[in-house]
């Protein structure tokens, strides 16, 4: 283990890959502090000048935008009111407060500090548990794989939003898009005569057509619904006190260590993700505090437990990831898609056959969380700046590097007639009310389900040897049980929101 | 009247979808001994799940109806309320079809032009200087990049 750090770690050291792991957390802090851009379209916005590099400089600079773009998203929280991503919405509650009394350096610091150790504890939790996992995983055979894919999808589906229907229809249209094509068995399917599409569809357009069309679209949206309301003006001119910042953290390192832990625990649960981290840290550090009612006045419990919990998401969120190829959340398999197309498939043989790739993933999360909290600390002025960039110049350059990704990636104008579709089809399913994430996830996992699937099959005939293997059932077991557990959750909710419009 | 709510046109198409993709799915080459499951088998799962899902959706909209559904809208109402983003869409579309023909440089500005033009407006010059600004200076950036630091060459 010791070697292949070392190994992973000469590897990143290329001063090119430093210099990608600096421009990424540089872009993932942009990302992050844009309201309404989020980590995941910086992720799509970078992948395509990936495209020439080796798979550990493309993995450099993924990652770089990663651990920025978590930290990023707490810049206009704190100095605008507004979180910059889903996963910092905590933050605003006691960031915003603690601006707004004078003191934003002091609140963008004690944010900074807390995101990097939750970077770096979430770090170790990775590699700890990665390896273990994926080494228990090594055992799963084709049924417990086909179960497991099925598991994660129904708990996904389930968990992503209050459409439960929904969100299984949207995990079968995603896993029915990757029988587009020729199978394994070179049979070709729903080409309906068009030859651009026996090859299948292209992941990369299908993702960024669903996601990043939708996201923009709704942004435009809700410019719309905020028209005549005057945009804030910010003082950007920010100082930071380091030695009340080192006393605060220094003060509340069981807060850090308590809420990087929850982070690593949820982001590695499938379907959670950081704003789920965030809200359940932030609420068990006002319970722990002396001064629960202080807490949404300006506290630093409450900034850390936030921007810790939601910084060591993606450490724990690459633990399934990597080592049972499954991923947790959207901007997961977005990062799986990447290594797809980067030639690697993430699962338990990655760290046998892969083992520097995935030590300098792990390389690359602990530079870049170094790297972040020495971009924040200096430039977090200009960062405070660039979150007012409006959407209006935002999305139409989002949208041109969108199709300029598509097209890149194949030199090949029908993919931008791809993500087009998709685009579409992205916009309306979510008006329709339909979730993206089982949608996206359908698609990354779809071509692997199906051949788990038939590889059981062709080894024993029987359908029943799904149910007869234990861990298999299991895993099945537990794929009904999440959607009887959403089910119950969802009358749960409709009850209480019946007795409260009774009252 | 029995209205058409959004959930019971999610179902219906998803409905359609499926039963033509279900004939479709007929012509997929058959299974044979080597192949005892054939080719179709798991796409006609899907559709299946997908057709099942899709008709609970449809009956739950008459027994459940929806109640944080938006009030009903004419066809009319609805295009209005969302014009920016069909003009954003059917300018996309324009502009993937201009790419074989004008290439990436003279698409591409037209395309930053127009939606900036769409989104920002265009009743004064710092506006204009805004949209042409950022276009002039973005469109040969991302080229630049492309085409001389990843060797990858646009349309």
């Amino acid at each position: 283990m010791g070697d292949t750090f070392l190994q992973a770690l000469i590897a990143i050291s290329d001063p090119f890959t430093l210099l990608l792991i600096v421009i990424g957390v540089l872009f993932g802090v942009v990302a992050g502090c844009i309201p309404g851009f989020t980590v995941t379209m910086g992720i799509l916005v970078v992948f395509p000048f990936t495209f020439t590099m080796d798979p550990v400089s493309s993995l450099a600079l993924i990652i770089g935008v990663f651990v920025g773009g978590y930290s990023g998203g707490m810049i206009s929280g704190i100095m605008l009111g507004i979180p910059g991503t889903p996963s910092s919405i905590t933050t605003v509650y006691d960031g915003y407060p603690m601006a707004q009394k004078g003191e934003p350096g002091r609140a963008l610091g004690i944010g900074t500090i807390a995101s990097f150790f939750g970077t770096l504890i979430s770090i170790a939790i990775l590699v700890m548990f990665g390896p273990l996992i994926a080494k228990y995983s090594m055992n799963f055979r084709p049924w417990e794989l086909t179960g497991l894919i099925v598991f994660a999808l129904t708990l996904v589906a389930g968990l992503s939003s209050a459409a439960l229907l929904k969100g299984l229809m949207a995990a079968t249209i995603g896993l029915f898009i990757t029988t587009v094509g020729f199978d394994r068995n070179s049979n070709l399917r729903f080409d309906f005569g068009i030859t651009e599409l026996s090859s299948g569809f292209e992941m990369l357009p299908i993702l960024i057509g669903i996601f990043a069309f939708s996201q923009l679209m709704t942004n435009i949206e809700e410019l719309r619904n905020t028209q005549g309301t005057s945009r804030k003006s910010i003082d950007t001119n920010v100082s930071i006190p380091y030695r009340q910042i080192l006393r605060d953290i220094s003060q509340r390192k069981l807060n850090i260590f308590r809420s990087s832990i929850i982070g690593s625990l949820v982001g590695a649960l499938p379907g959670t993700g950081g704003t789920v981290a965030n809200f359940v840290s932030y609420d068990l550090a006002k319970q722990f505090s002396r001064h629960p009612e202080r807490f949404g006045e300006g506290m630093p419990d409450g900034i850390i437990a936030s921007e810790a919990s939601n910084s060591a998401v993606p450490g724990g969120a690459f633990i399934p990831t990597l080592a049972l190829g499954i991923p947790g959340d959207l901007t997961m398999a977005i990062l799986m898609g990447v290594l797809i197309l980067n030639g690697i498939q993430p699962g338990p043989l990655m760290f046998e056959q892969n083992p520097i790739l995935v030590g300098s993933i792990y390389a690359s999360l602990f530079i870049g969380a170094f790297v972040m909290v020495s971009c924040q600390m200096v430039l977090v002025r200009w960062f405070a700046k660039i979150s007012l960039i409006p959407q209006e110049v935002l999305v139409p350059v989002v949208l041109m590097l969108c199709a300029v990704g598509a097209y890149a990636l194949n030199n090949n104008l029908f993919d931008i007639w791809v993500l087009f579709a998709f685009g579409i089809l992205g916009y309306v399913l979510l008006k329709a009310g339909v979730p993206l994430t089982p949608l996206i996830l359908g698609v990354v996992l779809g071509k692997n389900l199906e051949n788990q699937m038939f590889r059981a099959l062709e080894l024993d005939s029987s359908w029943l040897t799904f149910l007869t293997r234990p861990l298999s059932a299991l895993f099945f077991a537990l794929a009904v049980a999440s959607v009887l557990l959403a089910v119950m959750q969802h009358r749960k909710i409709s009850r209480s929101q019946k007795s409260q419009a009774g009252t | 009247m029995t209205l058409m709510t959004r959930d019971r046109f999610l179902a219906i198409v998803t409905l359609a979808m499926v039963a033509i993709l279900l004939v479709e799915s007929g012509s997929i080459a058959s299974k044979t001994s080597w192949q005892p499951y054939g080719s179709s088998l798991f796409p006609q799962i899907l559709l299946v799940i997908t057709g099942l899902l899709a008709t609970a959706i449809l009956l739950k909209s008459f027994f459940k109806p929806s109640k944080t559904s938006s009030p009903h809208r004419s066809f009319k109402e609805v295009v209005v309320e969302k014009q920016k983003i069909i003009l954003l869409f059917i300018i996309f579309g324009i502009y993937a079809l201009a790419l074989s023909y004008l290439g990436y440089l003279i698409s591409t500005l037209l395309f930053m032009v127009a939606t900036q033009a769409l989104l920002l407006g265009i009743d004064s010059r710092k506006k204009w200087l805004i949209n042409l600004g950022t276009s002039f200076t973005i469109v040969p950036l991302v080229f630049v990049v492309f085409r001389y630091g990843l060797n990858i060459w646009l349309p």
